[in-house]
């Protein structure tokens, strides 16, 4: 991957290029004798429009390469290119955009209880000033009906259920039509039918927007939507 | 801006009660700080209210004299030699001292302070004093202060039914006749006015001959600061002369020298801020804490410190006005009980009102600034 010279401090990279790109990649906690290694040369790429599942043991390292991508963490060895941003050299504002035009998913809901549902995925428009109020509300509306919430625009977290309130939380991920989306264990909290229905909605909208999906998972109900599987154990990638 | 503060106000009005609580912890600081900055106030004006009403534009005093309230005499004579100088107009004396009043229903006996005034023309403001002057002549007639305290009894009652009220001052029968208002002090609980003769009347072992002020009235036109140096000349050293605003400064620096208002009222407004510091702090911090979970994710999904900043110090901002506004009621109305209680007049001003509101401010700003040193601290990478 060798970055196109540009005037921007961000490297854009051609537009038919994997949405992620990942070359050797290291990464360790701690300093000195408290130095523990998590990621060992990990490379692998994600197109456009793919689902791939990461899988693994707990401390396989699959948490950690999200926080990666997902510009959470800041990336010390090897090369990383998320949606056409070279995370490896990116500065503090340069994640904080890059994180804009991913949708998360996280493990726990994180919604917040003092907002309704509609508010919390209006929430997500704060970060795109240039959408008007009432198309911010038309496709609040809009993302919750598609997610089957249509009824219950107006509850508070407290009075959803936990596999609406993941429902939501996936609303608010997809919303802003991000370019990526980030899972991270979304059924884990959810009985079968709950996370296999949050599961296809993933893979529905995934498939209508075009939009990537990179979904780290123990859940082997699941594996069946995903285009391709990558294995991890010990920080590196098995198959 | 506008969208941080809706959601300050969305996060703090979920919890109706918790948001009462933190509003009463502000509402109770606003109020400590205003009652104790108003009674400090309130105690240095009452005070000081009779050198304020003076009218002459320059003031004889005593090099020994530290307060007017306990002054020292000096010679009367040398009031004499200032008409020499062509700018002055008049120059009267004023006396000043503690008698024992009896209150005729209790026949308890109760110090109070006496002023001998001239009747005519008084370089003192004093509304309704010199419209008594016909009766003040006459002998051992006096006027009562309106705001001396109850311990004297139904005094202001009984003048304004019967018309007058015979009791007695320094064991001599004197006649009340009138009553004015002008203020009692942290020194003195009662007042009584009447002419330099009668008072005189009061004290027989006192000389006519010493004196506790004079009173300088000059020609229209007239500088008092040059006729201060001037007729400085005519006194020695004998006597000092004042302007009007320097008795002022001079009797305030007595009070917060010799009476701690300064202080204890100084030390009870400190308190009620650092109260409203703690309260506000703790509900802060308390949120925050609770929502460090939804703060990281948030800022996983791209906001950033600074956004979460707003919110927090727009959730500052919200509780000063929810406990400002009933806090300035409620001091309000504690003026007016302070007021019968301590029977001294406690009002507010613009002045204290906007101070306690920056001060209000600064406490809330404050504790949010330190509260959301943990919500900075929320790692987004820690959600997963």
């Amino acid at each position: 991957m060798i970055p196109v010279a540009k005037q921007q401090s961000i490297p854009f990279v051609g537009g038919t290029s994997p949405v992620i790109s990942a070359r050797e990649i290291n990464f360790a906690f701690g300093e000195g004798e408290l130095r523990k290694q998590i990621l060992f040369d990990v490379s692998f790429d994600v197109a456009a429009g793919e689902i791939v599942l990461l899988t693994g043991p707990s401390g396989s390292g699959k948490t950690t390469l999200l926080t990666l991508i997902g510009a959470l963490r800041h990336v010390r060895e090897g090369q990383l290119t998320v949606l056409s941003r070279a995370l490896h050299r990116a500065s503090p504002a340069d994640l904080i955009a890059t994180r804009r035009d991913i949708g998360f998913i996280f493990q726990q809901h994180n919604l917040l209880e003092f907002l309704t549902a509609r508010q919390n995925v209006e929430l997500v428009f704060e970060l795109h000033p240039e959408i008007s109020k009432s198309e911010v509300r038309r496709k609040s509306l809009q993302i919750l009906e598609d997610v089957g919430l249509g009824q219950r625009v107006d509850y508070h977290p407290g009075r959803l259920s936990g596999g609406q309130k993941q429902r939501v939380a996936v609303a608010r991920a997809l919303a802003a039509s991000p370019r990526l989306i980030l899972a991270d264990e979304p059924t884990a909290a959810l009985d079968s039918q709950s996370g296999r229905d949050v599961v296809n909605l993933l893979q529905q909208l995934a498939r209508t927007g075009g939009c990537p999906v990179l979904m780290v998972t123990h859940d082997s109900r699941v594996l069946d939507i995903a285009d391709r599987i990558i294995h991890m154990e010990d920080g590196r990638i098995v198959s | 801006m506008r969208s941080s503060f809706a959601l300050a106000w969305r996060q703090l009005t979920h919890h109706r009660m918790k948001l009462a609580v933190a509003s009463a912890g502000v509402v109770v600081a606003v109020m400590l700080m205003l009652v104790q900055l108003g009674i400090r106030q309130g105690a240095m004006d009452n005070s000081v209210a009779l050198t304020r009403r003076v009218t002459a534009d320059l003031v004889v005093v005593s090099p020994r004299t530290k307060t007017i309230f306990q002054a020292a005499s000096f010679p009367r004579r040398l009031l004499f030699r200032l008409p020499a100088h062509p700018q002055v107009a008049r120059v009267q004396e004023m006396y000043q001292a503690q008698a024992r009043w009896r209150n005729p229903w209790t026949f308890q006996e109760h110090p109070i302070s006496v002023y001998g005034i001239h009747s005519e023309r008084p370089l003192l403001k004093l509304p309704g004093y010199s419209e008594l002057a016909a009766d003040l002549r006459l002998r051992d007639h006096v006027i009562f202060d309106g705001r001396s305290r109850t311990t004297y009894g139904p005094v202001v009652e009984t003048v304004r039914s019967k018309g007058m009220l015979e009791t007695e001052v320094n064991r001599r029968l004197i006649r009340v006749v009138g009553v004015i208002d002008v203020g009692i002090s942290i020194t003195a609980d009662g007042n009584l006015y009447m002419t330099p003769e009668n008072f005189l009347r009061l004290f027989p072992g006192r000389s006519p001959g010493a004196v506790d002020l004079g009173l300088i009235e000059l020609k229209p036109g007239a500088d008092p600061l040059v006729l201060k140096q001037e007729l400085q000349h005519y006194l020695g050293s004998e006597a000092i002369i004042l302007t009007q605003s320097a008795l002022v400064t001079a009797e305030e620096n007595f009070l917060r020298e010799n009476a701690p208002i300064d202080f204890i009222f100084g030390m009870g407004a400190a308190v009620g801020f650092f109260i409203g510091f703690v309260v506000v702090y703790q509900i802060l911090y308390t949120e925050v804490t609770n929502h460090l979970p939804q703060f990281a994710t948030m800022k996983a999904m791209g906001f950033t410190d600074g956004f979460l900043l707003q919110v927090v110090l727009s959730q500052a901002f919200i509780l000063s006005v929810l406990g400002y506004v009933p806090g300035f009621f409620l001091a309000l109305w504690l003026y007016e009980v302070a007021t019968k209680a301590i029977q001294m007049q406690f009002s507010m001003t613009w002045g204290r009102a906007l101070m306690v509101w920056s001060l209000t401010l600064v406490m809330c700003g404050l504790s949010a600034a330190i509260a959301v040193r943990k919500a900075q601290s929320a790692d987004p990478a820690d959600v997963f």
